[in-house]
């Protein structure tokens, strides 16, 4: 127990920390721009608006929200004060929306498409890397080519193609949206098939993108543990093949599950691509009409956002890995 | 080192990979050659026009034309014609008129045409036609006459002095033209895209212009990479520990989302494709940092390092010629993927509208973000973003295939 | 002379390369070990000594294929056996084997008692998990490891302790030979000696009726073992009781390994033996003559050219050498 709860510490500090330097680097490098950053976004976003009044209340807002006129560190802790009370701010292109109410509608549908989604395309990735290893000639021949190649197709691009099969040519899928433009959410059962028929596009293709890399990173794994000293031992021991092949995919496994919990911070920037291309509801379309629309106040919350749900899920995994690896809490005790 | 590359070249992945890219490079260099010019003029005013070639019709009236009697093709201009809309209406007619359903077949225009001829007749009133209907019916069926009868069309010419029309040439439609012997013709084998430019040439230019992307951002994040881990790797103690504290802290925060930060900061205006270049490999040095630093470990202690340590050479010297030979591998692997992946993030950032400024150069990511935010791809306008995705598919993947190429060299239990 | 519990005749096995060439690893090896008797195997690494401990118990897989030969348990032939016979009703009942690598031999995410467990079940699939882990118990204790081990994940486990936890699983069935590769080169110098007392314990206590060990360690083959075989290249070059083999060796490459070993030193394993200059031959093309012709100090032009067999001399002693003993004897004594 000794071994778990020094793993777990040393987590929750790590976790602490990273979310404090990400809190940090979200508030300095936007900051960095040469020019004074306030007149900067507010001649860009200004222009189209006559209403002065609003413009006028937009910019104090803007001052007050980051307390421009106090020191930087001033308004570094202003800034963590009221981002974990979740207020962001007013947005600049939906004024007077507040960018909580933004994020708040986008962050589900997010959530709800890449959580599965990865979690799907992790686990079809291992079945196939590891029967890639397994099965070695053939099977293995052709796999590998095609997993590596898909996994060279950008989420967007595979996003794009499966639209255009589907949707255009086939006529199966709808083309955008994460539910019919016609209705209005609720929990109606047209609602909800509207939404599940909206849902596939956009799954199927982040899961077929995380499905190569994955395949190709079990498959080095489980060759590596299938010429493991045990594989050999349990073999002259009369221990049958199929049972070996548990302890061998048991073993390739585990270190993918940390190499999950590394590689989502790279996956999520490709899904949040995907998203844009079937103008999903959800956080990357959310961006992208924040940077279309010079909104800094909606894409300051959007990326904090994602990078906590980033560390949130790699914490996660990190927590899970340490129950299920034995070799965790034996690390612990040197 | 020769021994290495024969070996390396022994690799069917690894020459694959090889030959796709250099072949994919030279075609990037040499096309511009036969058809050189600015990618990003706009030579149509139209957007999205198809793949094919495109002759003046203007200078087509003037060019000589030869007389050709090609079998069927009245009917063909007949079936371009008429519309599924006029056919289904012919069908609704005939069957009021009392033709059995089963004898008409939309799809078979001569047959449809017969029935037509045969049956129609402008003064049988159907019950509860409207007259518009009888008019449009009666306007289709002088139409029909005119594709099928008449073989003659006048261009006409204003007279500059009384303004009246005078015949300048009469036009057969049994007339056809070279299509090489008409003077402006443009061959647009991708056709162009929403600003009306030519898509190829636009292509070309773009793919030269990521792949220098790829090169400035990996030898930057390659070179970063590699300081940082020697000298966390040989260094150890407390340099190690904030490198290593350092390198895990931009593993866990998504490096794409510092991209977009710093990029949003560095603003539209101040972005070139090299400003674009340098930030990308200042984000994406971590993974180089982590291999070659666990490489550095294991070979800190070996003998022959230590013999030279003994011998009392100097740090820069040990790591020269003791220490980077061993890496070597490692670091050429790692720089083929940082390519591959600064190609991408420059295409992902494009797309969320961070990319490049969109006035000096074209890139990959740019084109892709034009067709997606002119509706290329729910238009089904599959030239403008599909050439771009396969070259970005083939790049990346001839990449990826020269480094498993290599990894199964380097690490012989991975071999097949 | 006790009962006869393991015979091998003419064993020959070959490795397959990725290139499809056949290198024979294990060339015509005979040998026959009695009841309580153990019989040690020495030679440089790369002589095929490992080869041949996996090629006794007859369950080959690839790259290591079966050519030709005999291997006799107890009477039964199982040279011929299915391998899932073999794998059922030979493997770790009548043969046992302890890897030469023990410290990664056992599962890194496993705990001791589940692979105990699946050991027993491919033996005697309806033993309740009860009486295994009694069983298990009792060996453990029996053999001076703590039964807490059984909880434990290899990962847990110090090296010493690990191999010895291997040497316990392997012999949990009674196995009638133990094939031991290198089982303590590893070790620390306790641990070794731990190691050593507990195959002696298993002998006494009847848990295994022979042993066959393999090392590059000659001095400890003289402390435990009865007989000792030399190897080189493929084949065997001299074999003869321990005490002969180590103060009377007769080959020449024998004599050459003998005296390279006196003093045991740390990291003997990766130095090439003083002694004996040059390297074995390469086995996809063997020598058509004596293979060790080109490193021996007494070769004759005759070595090169004739085939040269096991000579007999007295005593259960043979060796391969075209040079008469005597005459072999006189050389040794003028040096």
């Amino acid at each position: 127990m000794k071994g778990y709860r020094k793993y777990f510490g040393k987590k929750i500090v790590w976790f602490i920390l990273t979310l404090f330097i990400a809190f940090l680097l979200n508030f300095i490098l936007p900051r960095m721009m040469p020019a004074d950053p306030v007149a900067n976004i507010m001649s860009k976003t200004a222009r189209g608006m006559s209403d002065t009044n609003a413009t006028k209340a937009m910019y104090d807002n803007y001052v007050k929200a980051f307390g421009l006129d106090k020191p930087m560190i001033v308004q570094f802790f202003t800034y963590i004060k009221n981002a974990v009370r979740g207020d962001f701010g007013v947005s600049f292109s939906q004024y007077p929306r507040k960018v909580t109410d933004i994020i708040s509608s986008a962050i589900l549908w997010t959530i709800g498409l890449q959580l599965p989604a990865i979690i799907v395309g992790w686990l079809i990735g291992n079945l196939l890397g590891a029967l890639a290893a397994y099965m070695k000639k053939g099977f293995d021949k052709i796999l590998m080519p095609i997993s590596l190649f898909m996994s060279c197709v950008p989420a967007f691009g595979m996003a794009v193609i499966m639209l255009g099969i589907f949707a255009l040519k086939l006529k199966v899928a709808p083309i955008a949206g994460g539910y019919g433009f016609d209705l209005i959410p609720n929990f109606s059962w047209t609602f909800v098939r509207s939404v599940i028929a909206h849902y596939q596009l956009p799954f199927w293709s982040i899961v077929i993108i995380s499905v190569g890399g994955q395949a190709i990173g079990m498959r080095s794994m489980s060759i590596y543990e299938l010429n493991a000293d045990y594989v050999k031992y349990s073999r002259f021991l009369g221990v049958k093949d199929s049972k070996i092949v548990g302890y061998v995919f048991r073993n390739a496994m585990l270190p993918q599950v940390t190499g999950l919990a590394l590689s989502i911070g790279t996956m999520i920037g490709g899904a949040l691509v995907a998203e844009i291309i079937f103008s999903y509801p959800g956080l990357g379309t959310t961006m992208l009409s924040a940077v279309t629309s010079s909104d800094y106040p909606v894409l300051s919350a959007t990326t904090l956002i994602i990078t906590i749900m980033v560390l949130i899920s790699s914490f996660t995994i990190d927590v899970i890995y340490g129950f299920i690896d034995p070799r965790v809490k034996a690390a612990q005790f040197d | 080192m020769k021994n290495t590359l024969r070996q390396v070249f022994h690799s069917p992945k690894f020459v694959a990979g090889f030959i796709i890219f250099v072949a994919v490079l030279m075609t990037l260099f040499i096309y511009p050659l036969f058809n050189p010019g600015n990618p990003l003029q706009m030579l149509a005013l139209n957007s999205f026009s198809k793949p094919g070639t495109y002759v003046s019709v203007y200078d087509s009236i003037d060019t000589d034309s030869i007389v050709m009697k090609l079998p069927g093709a009245a009917e063909k201009r007949l079936e371009d014609k008429l519309s599924m809309d006029d056919r289904l209406a012919m069908k609704e007619w005939l069957v009021t008129a009392g033709v059995p359903e089963g004898d008409i077949d939309t799809t078979d225009t001569t047959n449809l045409l017969k029935i037509w001829k045969e049956k129609y007749d402008p003064s049988i009133k159907p019950a509860g036609m409207t007259i518009a209907k009888r008019n449009y019916y009666k306007r289709l069926t002088i139409d029909l006459d005119k594709a099928l009868n008449s073989n003659e069309v006048t261009i006409a010419t204003p007279n500059a002095e009384t303004g009246a029309l005078e015949e300048a040439k009469k036009i057969n439609d049994t007339d056809y033209v070279n299509t090489k012997d008409v003077t402006n013709a443009i061959t647009l084998p991708l056709g162009t895209d929403n600003f009306g430019r030519d898509v190829l040439k636009e292509l070309v230019s773009a793919a030269r212009t990521s792949i220098m992307i790829g090169f400035i951002a990996g030898i930057i994040a390659t070179l970063i990479g590699l300081s940082t881990g020697l000298l966390a790797g040989y260094v150890g103690g407390m340099v190690d520990e904030l490198i290593l504290f350092i390198t895990n802290l931009f593993t866990v925060i998504p490096g794409f989302i510092i991209l977009i930060l710093i990029s949003y900061g560095i603003g539209q205006e101040n972005r070139g494709a090299t400003t674009v270049a340098i930030t990308i490999g200042l984000t994406s040095w971590t993974w180089t940092t982590r291999s070659v630093r666990s490489q550095v470990i294991s070979l800190r202690n070996r003998d022959h390092v230590n013999l030279s340590k003994l011998s009392g050479h100097s740090l820069p010297r040990i790591i020269l010629s003791d220490i980077l030979p061993y890496i070597a591998s490692y670091v050429v692997m790692a720089l083929i993927l940082q390519i591959s992946t600064a190609i991408l993030a420059e295409a992902q950032l494009s797309m969320l509208g961070l990319g490049p400024k969109t006035t000096e150069v074209p890139t990959l990511g740019l084109m892709m973000n034009w067709a997606m935010v002119y509706s290329a791809h729910t238009h089904g306008y599959w030239w403008a973003y599909f050439p771009v995705l396969l070259i970005i598919a083939l790049v990346s993947f001839s990449l990826n295939l020269m480094n498993t190429g290599l990894d199964q060299v380097f690490n012989p239990t991975l071999r097949d | 002379m006790g009962k006869t519990i393991l015979e091998v005749k003419e064993l020959t096995t070959k490795y397959i390369t990725r290139f499809g060439e056949d290198v024979y690893a294990v060339d015509h090896v005979s040998l026959s070990i009695e009841e309580g008797k153990s019989l040690g195997i020495a030679g440089e690494s790369g002589c095929g000594k490992s080869t041949l401990a996996l090629s006794l118990m007859g369950y080959y897989f690839p790259p290591l294929h079966y050519t030709s030969g005999d291997i006799i348990v107890e009477g039964q032939n199982i040279s011929k056996l299915d391998p899932d016979t073999i794998r059922k009703n030979i493997l770790g009942t009548e043969i046992a084997y302890i890897p030469q690598a023990a410290m990664n031999a056992l599962n890194p995410t496993q705990k001791i008692i589940r692979f105990i467990e699946d050991v027993v079940h491919v033996h005697e699939p309806k033993m309740p998990k009860k009486d295994i882990y009694d069983l298990a118990r009792k060996r453990f204790e029996e053999l001076g490891l703590p039964a807490s081990v059984l909880q434990k994940h290899a990962v847990e486990l110090s090296g010493g302790m690990k191999q010895r936890t291997v040497i316990a699983i392997s012999t949990i069935l009674s196995p009638k030979v133990l094939i031991a590769d290198e089982p303590s080169s590893a070790l620390d110098v306790t641990s070794q000696k731990m190691v050593i007392k507990m195959l002696r314990n298993l002998m006494d206590l009847g848990y295994i009726k022979s042993m066959i060990f393999i090392t590059h360690e000659l001095p400890l083959l003289y402390n435990v073992t009865d007989d000792i075989m030399v190897m080189y290249a493929g084949q065997i070059v001299e074999k003869g009781t321990a005490k002969e083999m180590v103060f009377n060796p007769t080959h020449p490459y024998s004599k050459g390994l003998m005296g390279s070993i006196i003093v045991p030193e740390e990291g003997t394993r990766d130095v090439k033996l003083a002694a004996i200059p040059g390297t074995p031959p390469n086995l996809k093309k063997p020598p058509s003559g004596c293979r060790f012709a080109e490193r021996c100090k007494y070769v004759t032009n005759e070595c090169k050219l004739t085939t040269v067999g096991l000579t007999e001399f007295g005593d259960g002693r043979s060796y391969r050498c075209i040079v008469p003993i005597e005459k072999l004897r006189e050389e040794y004594a003028n040096e």
